[in-house]
């Protein structure tokens, strides 16, 4: 048995000029939950479609379940489950006649089909709305009902891009934990993407992803004390004094156009810093290695935050919507 | 995937297509309301002017009514609505995910073809049965053997039609786009296929006095809806313009051509 569920190997992939991927490579073993972290336009989707078989790397190669995706594509299908992250759900279906499609293209049988149809929808907690028309569906409800529609077939693997934009607290926490009970049961592969950082606490292994390329790959607990620094975050009171701390400490970054962030493993540089600017700052805070934190000093830059990340998916989603 | 499993994936693919085209009012007012605006209307309206009269003197005789006429030819139309229309669920499972769905699953991309495009025909040719149920006003007598016949070349004509419009949905890439195309392709190619008035205003040879211009039989004789038209009038009223075996042909060379292209268009998505 091969221990890796999914290898990824020096994978690229362009649109037009526009580099996606370049050179990714991984290796997800059997049962891990791994996270895909990074900023919308990282190349996560793009990685995502071509484990998903829809789209072929440019270069390089991938594994999943030990079927090569271009070679074998449909070996590789039969042993995942994909949630796209905008709805591929048939609204004018209802939820079981969405189940029941999934079942029959999967070519499962009809018992088999019905219990896991019954026990899919048990598990996301929609029993309650098998035969209602999607259409009339929160938008986390049919989040729900596409994970539920992606365990149907008992894949090896799950893929889930983006899974819980859209969904409250409540559910996404209930999700996780399914999720987590299924990879200890069944040896279940998860492979998330996703731009919200305290979802990849729990994963097993964070890879930090930003154009196009790897920069950082570990367990959350790893990556903190590698990559990790605290720091301290300001809010000067002006232009002038922003400008002024920038220019002493040249490795601050700058987050949004008024505050910025010091690093502050130094406590002298911090008291020195603090002692000279107090009176002419509004906002002081100390921010202790979080993933945040990594990703900020990996990339210079802060995730963006969650209304904006909405607002790109949006976006997104116009510019398909109006393709071609 | 075994044999069983594909077929099981088939159903599912077709059982969609049935199941959301009978939630859809609209396709089946579309159904029942075409061929009574051109029975009731149309037909009715010129049945009577429909016989071998020339600046008032009987010429030659006609043995069918205009009815009569009209009616296979009705049948056709609203399978080529519906076929063509079809087209529009290719649109919606493209532009709203729906086709990542089937793309992911071990399905082969030509058997997910085939059950959507058995599906389409199936709701195409339910929709030209409608028309069947006209058959006594329209004084169309119907044996059951007849009507097998009947119905087995309207479930292959709409699958040559629906792969047709499977075919243009690769090239359309709005819905705004399609109703004007629908439109510039479904009259035109009916009414230039002998289907409101034949190519021969004698309906035999024999008895011709005046004719069509040249080209318009011309336009007839290319349009390949005209052979569809023609076998199905030899099976519902016994008349036929052209020899049956080219109506057959016709309309098995449509089903097989066109989900040919169909479906290297679509293994290329």
């Amino acid at each position: 048995m091969n221990p890796a569920a999914i290898i990824v190997s020096e994978v690229s992939a362009a649109y037009g000029s526009k580099k996606a991927l370049d050179g990714v490579s991984l290796a997800v073993p059997a049962g891990a939950h791994f996270a895909l972290l990074g900023p919308n336009g990282a190349g996560k989707t793009t990685l995502v479609s071509i484990l998903s078989t829809l789209r072929r790397p440019d270069g390089g190669s991938a594994q999943v379940a030990g079927a090569d995706v271009v070679k074998r594509p449909t070996e590789a299908r039969r042993s995942i489950g994909v949630v796209f992250q905008d709805s591929s759900l048939d609204d004018r279906l209802t939820a079981w006649e969405n189940l029941e499609f999934h079942g029959l293209v999967y070519g499962m049988a009809p018992k088999p089909r019905r219990m896991m149809i019954e026990q899919v929808l048990e598990l996301v907690e929609l029993g309650d709305w098998t035969h209602e028309v999607v259409r009339s569906f929160s938008g986390g409800m049919r989040r729900r009902l596409e994970i539920a529609r992606a365990l149907l077939h008992e894949p090896k693997i799950l893929f889930l891009d983006e899974p819980t934009v859209g969904l409250d607290a409540q559910t996404r926490q209930h999700i996780w934990h399914y999720l987590g009970r299924l990879r200890q049961e069944r040896n279940l592969t998860v492979l998330t993407t996703t731009h919200y950082i305290e979802e990849v606490e729990d994963a097993d292994i964070v890879c930090i992803i930003d154009g196009g390329k790897i920069i950082a790959e570990g367990s959350p607990q790893a990556l903190k004390s590698q990559h990790g620094k605290r720091w301290l975050h300001l809010t000067p009171q002006d232009a002038e004094t922003l400008a002024l701390i920038q220019s002493r400490f040249p490795e601050a970054q700058a987050l949004g156009s008024t505050a910025l962030a010091v690093p502050a493993d130094k406590d002298d540089q911090v008291d020195a810093l603090l002692a000279e600017f107090r009176d002419r700052l509004l906002e002081v805070r100390f921010q202790q290695p979080t993933l945040e934190s990594v990703f900020l000093s990996l990339t210079g830059k802060e995730l963006r935050d969650r209304a904006d990340g909405q607002r790109d998916a949006d976006k997104a989603a116009g510019r398909r919507g109006g393709r071609r | 995937m075994t044999p069983i499993m594909l077929l099981r994936g088939v159903y599912g693919v077709w059982l969609r297509e049935v199941t959301r085209a009978t939630r859809d009012r609209a396709q089946l007012i579309g159904g029942v309301s075409r061929p009574l605006i051109w029975l009731l209307i149309l037909g009715v309206g010129f049945n009577p002017y429909f016989r071998g009269e020339v600046y008032g003197e009987v010429r030659f005789v006609i043995p069918y009514t205009y009815l009569q006429f009209l009616f296979p030819a009705v049948i056709v139309l609203n399978i080529m609505y519906t076929s063509i229309q079809f087209a529009v669920s290719v649109i919606w499972d493209r532009e709203f995910g729906f086709l990542r769905e089937v793309l992911v699953s071990p399905m082969p991309r030509p058997l997910i073809l085939l059950g959507k495009v058995l599906g389409g025909s199936t709701i195409a040719t339910l929709h030209g049965g409608l028309v069947l149920i006209l058959a006594r006003f329209a004084d169309v007598t119907l044996s059951i053997p007849d009507m097998l016949t009947a119905l087995s070349l309207m479930f292959v004509l709409a699958f040559g039609l629906t792969s047709f419009g499977v075919i243009l949905a690769a090239r359309i890439r709005s819905f705004e786009g399609f109703g004007v195309f629908s439109n510039t392709i479904i009259l035109p190619l009916y009414f230039t296929s002998s289907a409101v008035f034949p190519l021969d205003p004698s309906l035999t040879r024999t008895q011709m006095v005046t004719t069509y211009p040249e080209w318009l039989v011309f336009m007839m004789q290319v349009n390949p809806i005209t052979y569809a038209v023609d076998a199905l009038r030899g099976v519902l009223i016994g008349f036929n313009q052209f020899p049956p075996s080219y109506g057959l042909g016709v309309i098995f060379g449509m089903a097989g051509i066109f989900f040919v292209v169909a479906m290297i268009g679509f293994s290329r998505s």
